[in-house]
């Protein structure tokens, strides 16, 4: 089985290069140093293509520092890599998880925000 | 009103009973609503514009009364890959095992084969240009069915909508009440479809300890079908119940007659939770489908999309057939108790009726 890794600048300066070509896209990435390395616990899980229902999926792994903010809200994703749990079958080393599903395991009760 | 099931729900919605009906049929929404309880339509396979269709259309036949929308927020989301990429890895053993059950239950072809191509999107952006028409049309409730509504929350309470939000883990109600969500909905593994691991009677009553004094009322979901169900939910301290198999089979909704037929024969250990569908764990009710690849010497099934991908020929082919031997949906534990295609309005009174016979019975013991 292959193994399929998420894009993910490995340096601020990647990050900011790729800045420019985001523009007019749906999110605006960006780093938080302060998240880097954290170990974290992802509740996840996603619609299922073509059928009206979702499925839950649980990751454990450690945050890049790197994240997307979607919409006007600031829907913040973080990078979630090294994962240790994953789903059977998974295919990917990292996963885009919701700020508000994202629980730290070092300060269990702190919003990962 | 007042009595043993009136409950601080029933005042913030301005209902008459603390029933919930989750259903995908607008019908159904529109009768559960006018006779005196509350419903929440889902919508998340559907586009901004039907989405906004169905609204006008619920609010035209409920009179003012208030209504939700429900939308499966993604939680986590890997990168995505094009259709045909998907499709060149799903292995040729597991094309063959299809192809074999397919042949073994003489498994009709589709009349017109899912358009996997039109499958794209299920992320964060198709789930914003959902949410705009919500905000747009200032929805009452506006109901997360999986991720976490949070970041939604300052606009949604700036219109005056409530956001509700389903847990299946006590850690997240304490987070999604932190955050502000007006109702949290405790579904226990007993529910239909997407569940966490604990069951209902755990799970209720520690989201109601995490919710205890902040005001935010607690729906019991997972296996409610009954009276019975509807005064354990609160005497476990839940202001209400979240119902969704409960009204598949009623009279008013759009599930096709053989697998109406389907769930009312159904027991409760006809409900599996399997990945065999999906790729994701999810309870449905027991199909050849299921049967063949839980047997020894069947294949694992394969990761979210592709094994959708693998099993959306069957199941488009029963239903465009009515095949009600190869039929599936989802369906929660408590199936059992749906064993006649009643009214919406009568499966809600019937509720009712044997819930305050409990209280009797306890209030005269």
């Amino acid at each position: 089985m292959s193994s399929i890794d998420s894009p993910a600048p490995d340096s601020q300066n990647a990050a900011d290069a790729l800045q420019p070509a985001l523009e007019g896209l749906d999110f605006v990435s960006g780093f938080a140093p302060e998240m880097q390395g954290r170990q974290a616990e992802c509740d996840g899980g996603a619609p299922i293509v073509g059928t009206k229902y979702a499925g839950r999926q649980d990751f454990v792994g450690k945050l890049t520092g790197y994240y997307r903010d979607y919409g006007k809200y600031a829907w913040r994703w973080y990078l979630l890599a090294e994962l240790t749990v994953k789903p059977q079958g998974y295919l990917h080393q990292s996963v885009w998880c919701d700020a508000d599903s994202l629980f730290l395991d070092d300060m269990s009760s702190q919003q990962p925000k | 009103m007042s009595g043993p099931l009136h409950t601080p729900l029933c005042d913030k919605l301005g209902i008459e009973y603390p029933v919930v009906a989750f259903t995908h049929c607008k019908d159904v929404a529109v009768a559960v609503i006018n006779a005196g309880g509350f419903a929440v339509l889902g919508e998340a396979m559907h586009t901004p514009d039907e989405i906004a269709a169905d609204i006008k259309w619920i609010r035209d036949r409920i009179g003012g009364k208030p209504f939700g929308i429900d939308l499966v927020l993604p939680a986590s989301v890997p990168e995505s890959k094009t259709v045909d990429e998907l499709l060149a890895m799903i292995p040729q053993a597991h094309r063959d095992f299809e192809q074999h059950i397919k042949q073994k239950y003489n498994v009709p072809d589709p009349k017109v084969a899912p358009n996997l191509h039109q499958w794209g999107g299920l992320d964060q952006k198709r789930a914003l240009a959902q949410l705009e028409v919500i905000f747009d049309e200032r929805v009452p409730v506006f109901a997360s069915g999986l991720g976490s509504p949070a970041f939604l929350l300052k606009r949604a309470h700036e219109l005056n909508m409530q956001v509700w939000g389903l847990v299946g883990k006590p850690r997240q109600a304490k987070k999604q009440i932190t955050a502000g969500t007006n109702v949290i909905i405790a579904q226990g593994y007993d529910a239909a479809g997407h569940t966490g691991n604990i069951g209902t009677f755990s799970i209720v009553p520690q989201v109601v300890d995490q919710a205890r004094g902040t005001g935010v009322p607690v729906l019991a979901a997972g296996g409610v079908t009954t009276g019975r169900h509807l005064a354990a939910a609160l005497a476990l301290g839940a202001d209400g119940v979240w119902t969704g198999s409960l009204w598949l089979a009623s009279r008013e909704s759009d599930v096709n007659l053989p697998l109406k037929e389907r769930l009312i024969e159904a027991e409760t250990d006809d409900t599996m939770y399997s990945n065999c569908i999906s790729g994701y764990t999810m309870r449905t009710t027991r199909c050849p489908w299921h049967d063949e690849w839980l047997a020894p010497g069947a294949p694992e099934p394969l990761k979210p999309p592709l094994q959708m991908m693998l099993s959306s020929n069957y199941i488009q082919g029963s239903l465009d057939y009515q095949r009600k031997d190869l039929m599936t949906e989802a369906a929660g534990q408590g199936i059992h108790y749906v064993t006649e295609m009643k009214p919406a309005r009568q499966i809600l009174s019937d509720i009712v009726e044997e819930a305050l016979d409990v209280f009797d019975r306890f209030a005269s013991a």
